[in-house]
């Protein structure tokens, strides 16, 4: 069992609210949020559809700004830091991936896996692109765009996106939910044999229980606040 | 290679779709301008290449109303090698009595010094200017050979000097340089016009002195000792043009020419600019998914911005280009049309200064109505990948602050580059004043269409909900249809007015006859045989006859003008000769503004009264004084009266009016006015002929339908390049339409799918297009109408009159244009099968 008051925590929620503005009134997305991930922790949020699981993920990443609460991301609180301070502590230690996948889809599949590298200044960005296509077994593909590419492997490429950096935490909102049985279960199994292999910490968002299941630790969503943590 | 250059590169890769209505806009005004700049430019340097040929030599002097005396000539022989021509106006009579007003001019064996006469019918200028026995020999233009239906050795007479036609005077070398003339022109050796007694002081004749200077001699030394050569004559004695001034009525009507033309593709760029907002705006929204990956990621807000700002550029440097190459183009194929018509001299070719002007316009067009919505690619959050309600509108930041400045620049430029920046600044602020409420008008149209939406039922309430959603073309395309719609509204209406003005308004105030030279001592004599003509006396309504000469406004309050001081629109009255007569008993309707007219007996020192317009250059009040100069002497006189007058009307129409004792036994000839039927007309010019052959007739009738015919095509012209601003407009609805065409589709997919008919669907977007185009229509005539009656009448101080017909046509061509569009976009929309659209998404 990790530690997960450890001071290594990579992410830690304090009494997290979000609430947004619509245009029937403003909506309470997420209610006095605790949450805390250890180093190398894999947790899977599930919960109903709506009941802010991947707002968790917007909040946690540093992409949506808190209503109320912290959200310490390395040991830093996000709440006085510009888009840019945010986008900065991503670099090469957060990863996301996407139920859609969002692959920029005028890139190719090496240039989608070396972006966040040569974002980050790497000057190796292209031969860890290629040694990245190479662990998804997608090399053949190097020079192929996202639309030229089935849903299971653009998925592939999102997870080599997310994971080419190095990074020590990854979320991955429903990584599987747009996957037919065959490719969700080799995507599956994939990404969380590569978050061993790298010790990164993994915050899974899934209505897949047997997903779930791999997980060191399921936190349960109801209506925008966390009701179960174990 | 930077990221932001090799990311960009990335996407370009993915080509350009989309932005075809980017490059039109952005291409369209900078070709307009390009166009007109480098046709302007073509007409310089052809008129600066011939510099030489139009003046007549390196430096012209002209005297009016009297000859160069022996002194002179000898001082200018000093100088250089020198041509004397004299010209008149007198009347040509044809052997059946058929009679016409003519300029004759009288050239010396040395004319021309530059260029060539050309001729037909005759192979020299010296073969056509051969006596025939009495008759002097004669080149004489087409049209008087057509008016007076002579033929090539035809004898006619031109006042009481027998001529005979030898050649059709086909072109002069310095035609341009001499202006208009009210009557065809014969040419014939000087001492004809000197023997026929044309060249008598007081008579309306002038006489110019063209000099060759001796090899290499410059001008500024030759000016000077020109100007010691024409000492006694005085400061404004004579007019001096050398050859880098050869024609400056001309250059400057082609300056203001370009200005106007280049000012229309300006606001086709300003109309044109809501369609690159719009592209940019599409481009970038169509773009947020990878806007918030590549944050997602780690990319600070300025990568993704100077990503697509990079891509932009680039098309906007292609748009701009485009625009430059058919700029360019344009002048060469116009040259190729138009070379054998031309009376300007015109040097086609690819100029790089108008060019890089035009450029210059389109890149801050670009940048002005391009940077804004770039700046959403900054700032679009990455919690986009989550949520589709980001707002699209552009937020204030950096790019919006390049924007405003860039958009300040293209005022700037235009200011600058202006030949008038006083009305250049007017026409700019009016610009963005019309943008301004045009796109308020919009907005409000958009506002409106949200409050009605709920009142309304079936396809109009589809349609009147898509005009308050938030891509309504209400916001985008009406603002960019209305500037072009006001555009040609301001320019059909002022169109209109004035050809009104020309074609009803004038002949019916204006006289229809106007007749100079009458000899004083003969005035009542004329008045006699021109009754006689008519068939009628003469009524005081219909005629009036008074002494005339032509002289200057020398001094104002006992100094002599300063020109300088004068703000040019009001010189005319200090630099040139005008008209003066004297009058006894004020004239009817003599509209006094300040003052009282002299009595009829009046005997004491010299008074005057002067137009409004006249008295406007030196400020002139009434009790002040001013010099005349009339007839070879000064007459001081004090200012009695400040009236206004009618130049185009009938009437005591003379700028300066002295009491009669003033030039008393001065003998001044006299000029008449009066109205008649055109049969009276051709009456009195044919008996007039065997009377008062030296008396000249002008048919106003005549001029003003030539003059009708003359602006009737210059407007055509205009209307056209206004037309430019109009399309930029509708390249905006293109736009408009073609960016919500994947909206469209869905939307009638979904309408299809809830039982809608084809019919409804059509019925809703041509609401909502035809909306936009009648708001457009409207805002834009309204607009148009503002602009233009100012110019009308205060400008050109004609009747406002309303070409109605015009402005329904804009009106209705805006909605109806509008409306095909929606219709267009239904139709697209339509013929996409729901399942395969509803599928897509």
């Amino acid at each position: 069992m990790f530690d997960a008051s450890a001071p290594a925590a990579p992410l830690r929620l304090t009494d997290v609210s979000l609430t947004l503005p619509s245009a029937a009134g403003p909506v309470e997305i997420l209610r006095g949020v605790d949450f805390v991930v250890a180093p190398g922790e894999r947790v899977a949020v599930v919960g109903p559809s709506g009941c802010g699981k991947s707002s968790l993920i917007a909040v946690a990443a540093g992409l949506e700004r808190p209503t109320r609460g912290a959200v310490i991301l390395f040991g830093e609180d996000l709440g006085p830091l510009g888009e840019d301070r945010r986008a900065l502590l991503r670099r090469g230690r957060v990863s996301l991936v996407f139920q859609s996948f969002h692959l920029l889809p005028n890139m190719t599949a090496a240039e989608n896996i070396s972006a966040p590298l040569e974002i980050a200044g790497d000057p190796d960005a292209a031969d860890k692109a290629r040694a990245w296509l190479d662990r998804v077994g997608l090399t053949a593909r190097a020079r192929h765009y996202p639309r030229q590419m089935s849903g299971g492997e653009q998925q592939r490429i999102a997870l080599a996106r997310a994971l080419a950096a190095g990074p020590k935490l990854l979320f991955a909102d429903e990584p599987t939910g747009n996957l037919d049985a065959a490719n969700a279960q080799a995507v599956a199994a994939m990404m969380f044999d590569l978050v061993a292999e790298t010790g990164a910490a993994l915050v899974l968002v899934t209505h897949d229980t047997a997903l779930a299941a791999r997980a060191d630790r399921i936190a349960r969503m109801y209506d925008g606040a966390m009701v179960a943590d174990a | 290679m930077p990221l932001a250059l090799r990311f960009a590169a990335r996407e370009l890769r993915a080509g350009v779709r989309g932005f075809r209505v980017f490059l039109a806009c952005l291409a369209l005004g900078v070709a307009a301008i390009a166009a007109a700049g480098s046709t302007a430019e073509a007409f310089r340097m052809g008129l600066a290449s011939q510099a030489g040929e139009i003046l007549g030599g390196d430096v012209a002097i002209t005297l009016r109303e009297r000859e160069f005396t022996v002194a002179e000539r000898a001082a200018l022989a000093r100088i250089g090698r020198v041509s004397y021509a004299a010209s008149a106006e007198a009347m040509a009579q044809s052997p059946s009595g058929e009679r016409r007003l003519v300029e004759i001019r009288g050239v010396d064996g040395s004319y021309p010094l530059a260029g060539r006469v050309e001729l037909s019918g005759a192979a020299r200028l010296a073969d056509a200017l051969k006596p025939d026995g009495e008759a002097a020999g004669a080149a004489v233009e087409q049209a008087l050979f057509d008016k007076l239906h002579l033929k090539i050795g035809t004898r006619f007479r031109v006042g009481n000097v027998p001529v005979v036609a030898r050649a059709v005077l086909v072109s002069e070398p310095d035609r341009l340089s001499r202006g208009f003339s009210l009557g065809p022109r014969v040419l014939t050796r000087a001492e004809v016009v000197e023997r026929g007694g044309f060249l008598v002081p007081g008579l309306p004749f002038g006489e110019t002195a063209r000099i060759a200077l001796k090899p290499g001699a410059s001008l500024v030394p030759a000016e000077r000792a020109l100007r010691g050569a024409m000492k006694a004559a005085g400061p404004t004695g004579y007019r001096l043009h050398d050859r880098t001034d050869a024609t400056p009525g001309l250059s400057r009507l082609i300056d203001e020419l370009e200005y106007f033309l280049g000012f229309i593709g300006l606001a086709s760029l300003v109309a044109g600019g809501l369609g690159v907002f719009g592209a940019v705006s599409a481009f970038v929204e169509s773009k947020t998914t990878s806007i918030a990956i590549l944050k997602a990621v780690g990319a600070r807000g300025d990568l993704p911005r100077d990503v697509y700002l990079i891509q932009i550029g680039l098309l906007a440097a292609l748009g701009v280009s485009i625009g430059l190459i058919v700029g360019a183009a344009t002048p060469l194929v116009l040259g190729e049309l138009i070379k054998s018509i031309s009376p300007v001299p015109a040097l086609f070719a690819i100029y790089p200064w108008p060019l890089a002007r035009a450029g210059a316009f389109g890149l801050l067009a670009a940048a002005a109505f391009g940077l804004a919505p770039l700046g959403r690619a900054r700032s679009t959050p990455p919690s986009a990948l989550f949520r589709g309600d980001v707002s699209r509108r552009p937020k204030f930041g950096v790019e919006v602050a390049f924007a405003v400045i860039c958009g300040a620049g293209l005022a700037g430029l235009a200011v600058v580059t202006a030949p008038t920046p006083v009305a250049a600044s007017v026409m700019i602020a009016g610009v963005a004043v019309a943008f301004g409420l045009l796109w308020a008008i919009g907005w409000g149209l958009a506002g409106a269409a949200g409050v009605w939406r709920g009142r309304l039922r079936g396809p109009l309430r589809i349609g009147v909900a898509n005009l308050a959603g938030s891509r309504s073309a209400a916001r985008t395309a009406a603002p960019a249809i209305g500037i072009g719609v006001a555009l040609l509204a301001a320019i059909v209406l002022i169109q209109s007015s004035l050809l009104a003005q020309v074609a009803k308004v004038a002949p019916a105030t204006a006289p229809s006859m106007v007749f100079t030279g009458i000899p004083a001592d003969q005035a009542a004599r004329f008045d006699a045989a021109l009754a006689r003509a008519f068939g009628h006396s003469l009524k005081s309504g219909d005629y009036l006859r008074a002494p005339f000469a032509t002289g200057r406004i020398a001094g104002a309050r006992g100094a002599a003008i300063d020109i300088a001081k004068i703000a040019p629109p009001d010189r005319w009255a200090y630099d040139n000769d005008i008209s003066i007569s004297a009058i006894g008993p004020e004239p009817k309707g003599a509209t006094i503004e300040a003052g009282r007219w002299w009595p009829a007996n009046y005997a004491g020192p010299p008074l005057v009264a002067l137009s409004v317009d006249a008295a406007k250059g030196a400020r002139l009040k009434v009790g002040e004084t001013i010099s005349l100069e009339l007839l070879g002497r000064t007459i001081d006189a004090r200012v009695a009266v400040i009236r206004k007058i009618d130049f185009a009307g009938f009437g005591a129409n003379f700028p300066v009016v002295l009491d009669p004792a003033a030039i008393e036994g001065a003998g001044l000839d006299e000029v008449a006015e009066a109205r008649a039927t055109p049969a009276e007309e051709a009456r009195a010019t044919r008996a007039l002929g065997v009377e008062f052959p030296t008396v000249n007739v002008i048919s106003v009738r005549e001029a003003l339908e030539t003059a009708a015919g003359i602006f009737d095509k210059l407007a055509l012209a205009v209307r056209a390049a206004a037309a430019v601003a109009a399309v930029a407009g509708l390249l905006v609805l293109v736009g408009a339409i073609a960016t919500g065409a994947r909206t469209r589709a869905r939307e009638a997919a979904t309408l299809k799918v809830l039982g809608a008919s084809s019919g409804q669907i059509l019925a809703a977007y041509a609401v909502e297009y035809g909306a936009v185009g009648l708001i457009a229509g409207v805002a834009g005539v309204a607009l148009g109408y503002a602009a233009a009656w100012p110019v009308v009448v205060q400008v050109f101080k004609a009747t406002w009159s309303v070409d109605w017909a015009g402005v329904a046509t804009l009106v209705l061509g805006a909605a109806g244009l509008a409306g095909a569009g929606g219709l267009a976009a239904a139709l697209s929309a339509l013929a996409k099968r729901p399942a395969e659209t509803l599928r897509g998404e």
